[in-house]
């Protein structure tokens, strides 16, 4: 009978130490899930002033004058423009490569 | 053996052994010393006393734990709930304003708040210099700002990430940071009256930004939390309520269309001097809106020093009279009812006319024109002669149809109604004016709408500015004139923009167009200014199978050029070969044709 009861008291003491660590591995697991999340957050913000930002550097404004000043290209007019047909630019295309 | 038999035995001792040195004493008495000298009597309620005293103190911790465990239970977790536990706030970001392609036009980037306790505030000169330059501010001014306040100093809200990082780095103690967002325009001034603005707060305040809040708010979460002596989150307790993102909106602006309006009429208003002008662009079959410009603009990121001139969208809030642009309508109108055909003579000579005490001229006389040449040549007196053919309701009724007087269907702040009066109080001469366009007011983007009607065959489309679900779709619209009058209608007003007409500037290389030029006097006070004008055109293009009208206003030309053809019509040729070109739409003319009618002197149009 005494046996049985230190045995069980083994268990229990066994159990309990047990119990603590296991919960206290889930908090820091969770802690640590937190972070991440925390993290993923805070790149989705970043990732989404990246894409703004890079959109102001890609304004019309900025396009075209880097288009006319570095690279000194014109506006293209009617006049200097071949407009093609869809249907008949697949046959000028695969025959000598029209352009638009 | 038993601890109880133990203590028992212990209990039955003491009392014998007193009872052996001391005999004759009180058997119940209580002996403190071994030696008889030192024995002295207690008397037996001493030891009751003391039991008693025990037992009460034992009473009072049982009331007491009664009181915590039980009757004021609440309290005490609550205050330890207090403790530990924390709510979250979760916020929901903005949601994103973007173009009919996708470009973003308004979004939500975080930008740190910085404030500091000016308490725990330790810097040297050097480091207070530092900040203050990173900040912005002068060395007296974060002094100023320090001293407002004991506790809490905002320094600066909503900095780019990079300071925040650079005051990070100064590594002062008693400054924090806050986590905030705020919004961001790429597109700029270009596109600032359109997309409007938010406060510090993330709420609209102009524009879209403002007539899509609900959308794009979205709804703050919350969330229950226990953290840890760390300040890390454990575990989550009760009901998180998740945040909800606003929503996209899909505005109907083409970006590329839109900057290159905002440029045009930036530069059209400088080379003229003039006040202020604005620019529509609406898509001819589905009614969107693709640009919608006003100069002078400002800088939605910088919103310093704004006036009411630089904020106000003046093509939706200014109303002017429609003047010359209002004369295809009677046209249009004068042969829906078959009271005129295209080629029919009204007598126009000899230029001015007297009516109830009111002088209607043309700007020169021009004899006899045929319906045709009215428009061409824009007669204020045979469109009268036209006017007067109808009744005072039917034209009351034609103005309303096609969206004078009547608010615009748009989802936009400020948006006004313009000025149309009850046909019942009119008087003829009234009338008579009101046939070339005077005596009533509308903005220009109800200008541009009302042109839907020639662009339509005859259906007048109601302009929008959010993207519609289904690109491409021909939208139905309320049918104002027949499909063939709409199309005679804009022969006629190809022949605005052809020689002898009012407009030649607006002819656009390799693109038919059509058009109609307004300029007039402006109003002030009750009668007119004689050396201020508003010039404005307003077109179709191609003509031969409208995809775009543009409507273009410059308020108070002073360089020398006021009429509408001189001012406004260059600004149109420009921005139909642009859009036209950014849509992929094909030439419709043949490209020399164009250089052979250049040169032609522009007919000066009556106003």
């Amino acid at each position: 009978m005494t046996r049985l009861n230190v045995l069980l008291l083994v268990a229990l003491i066994f159990s309990a130490i047990y119990l603590v660590r296991v919960s206290h591995e889930s908090r820091r697991l969770f802690a640590d899930l937190d972070k991440a999340r925390n993290e993923e957050r805070l790149l989705a913000s970043e990732f989404e002033r990246l894409k703004s930002d890079k959109q102001s550097q890609a304004t019309p404004l900025r396009v075209e004058k880097t288009a006319r000043d570095k690279l000194a290209m014109r506006t293209a007019t009617p006049a200097i423009t071949q407009y093609v047909e869809v249907a008949r630019a697949v046959n000028a295309a695969s025959a000598n490569g029209g352009t638009r | 053996m038993s601890w109880r038999d133990k203590v028992a035995g212990l209990k039955a001792k003491a009392p014998a052994k007193a009872r052996s040195r001391s005999p004759g004493a009180n058997s119940r008495a209580v002996s403190y010393a071994t030696s008889p000298l030192l024995a002295s009597k207690t008397p037996p309620w001493r030891s009751k006393f003391l039991v008693a005293l025990v037992g009460l103190a034992f009473c009072g911790l049982l009331g007491r734990a009664l009181f915590v465990q039980v009757i004021d239970k609440q309290f005490f977790q609550r205050q330890g709930e207090i403790r530990y536990a924390r709510t979250l706030e979760l916020q929901a970001s903005r949601g994103r304003i973007v173009d009919r392609n996708g470009l973003i036009l308004a979004s939500s980037v975080p930008a740190p708040s910085l404030w500091a306790d000016p308490k725990d505030f330790e810097a040297d000169t050097a480091q207070r210099k530092q900040l203050a330059k990173l900040l912005g501010m002068t060395g007296k001014e974060l002094t100023d700002r320090l001293d407002s306040n004991d506790n809490y100093v905002w320094l600066r809200r909503q900095v780019d990430d990079q300071v925040a990082k650079d005051v990070a780095a100064l590594n002062l103690s008693g400054i924090h940071q806050v986590r905030e967002y705020k919004r961001k325009y790429p597109e700029g001034e270009a596109a600032t009256h359109v997309v409007g603005f938010t406060d510090v707060e993330g709420k609209g305040q102009e524009g879209s930004e403002l007539a899509h809040q609900k959308d794009l708010a979205g709804r703050d979460g919350t969330r229950r939390v226990i953290k840890d002596r760390l300040g890390r989150v454990v575990e989550d307790i009760g009901d998180s309520v998740a945040a909800v993102d606003g929503r996209d909106v899909e505005l109907s602006i083409d970006s590329k269309v839109q900057f290159f309006a905002y440029q045009r009429i930036r530069n059209a208003v400088a080379e003229n001097k003039a006040k202020a002008g604005s620019v529509v662009v609406l898509d001819a079959r589905s009614g969107e809106v693709l640009a919608l410009a006003n100069f002078p603009s400002y800088t939605p990121a910088d919103r310093r020093n704004l006036s009411g001139e630089q904020l106000r969208n003046r093509a939706l809030t200014d109303t002017f009279e429609p003047g010359s642009t209002v004369k295809p309508f009677i046209a249009a109108w004068a042969l829906e009812t078959n009271r005129v055909k295209p080629d029919t003579v009204l007598h126009t000579a000899p230029g001015k006319i007297q009516m109830g005490g009111f002088t209607i001229s043309d700007s020169h006389a021009h004899g006899d024109l045929t319906v045709s040449e009215v428009i061409q040549k824009s007669s204020n007196i045979g469109s009268m002669r036209m006017g007067l053919m109808f009744q005072p309701r039917e034209m009351w009724e034609l103005y309303t149809q096609v969206g004078f007087g009547q608010k615009p269907q748009i989802a936009f702040p400020g948006a006004v109604t313009g000025r149309l009066r009850p046909y019942k109080t009119w008087k003829p001469v009234e009338q008579a004016t009101m046939s070339y366009g005077y005596g009533l007011s509308a903005s220009l983007f109800q200008i541009a709408q009302a042109y839907t009607v020639f662009a339509n065959d005859g259906e007048l489309i109601p302009a929008t500015l959010t993207k519609s679900a289904t690109p491409e779709a021909h939208v139905g619209g309320l049918r104002v004139v027949s499909p063939a009058t709409a199309k005679t209608v804009r022969q006629m007003l190809s022949l605005v923009t052809g020689p002898g007409g009012t407009a030649p500037k607006a002819q656009a290389m390799g693109y038919s167009v059509g058009g109609k030029s307004g300029t007039a006097y402006k109003q002030e006070g009750k009668g007119y200014a004689t050396k201020k004008y508003r010039s404005w055109f307003v077109g179709i293009a191609p003509i031969s199978d409208p995809r775009i009208i543009v409507a273009v206003m410059v308020d108070e030309p002073s360089n020398g050029k006021w009429y509408g053809g001189d001012v406004a019509a260059p600004v149109f040729s420009d921005l139909v070969q642009q859009t036209l070109r950014t849509l992929g739409v094909q030439p419709d003319i043949d490209v020399k044709t164009q250089i052979i009618t250049r040169d032609v002197p522009a007919e000066e149009e009556s106003f």
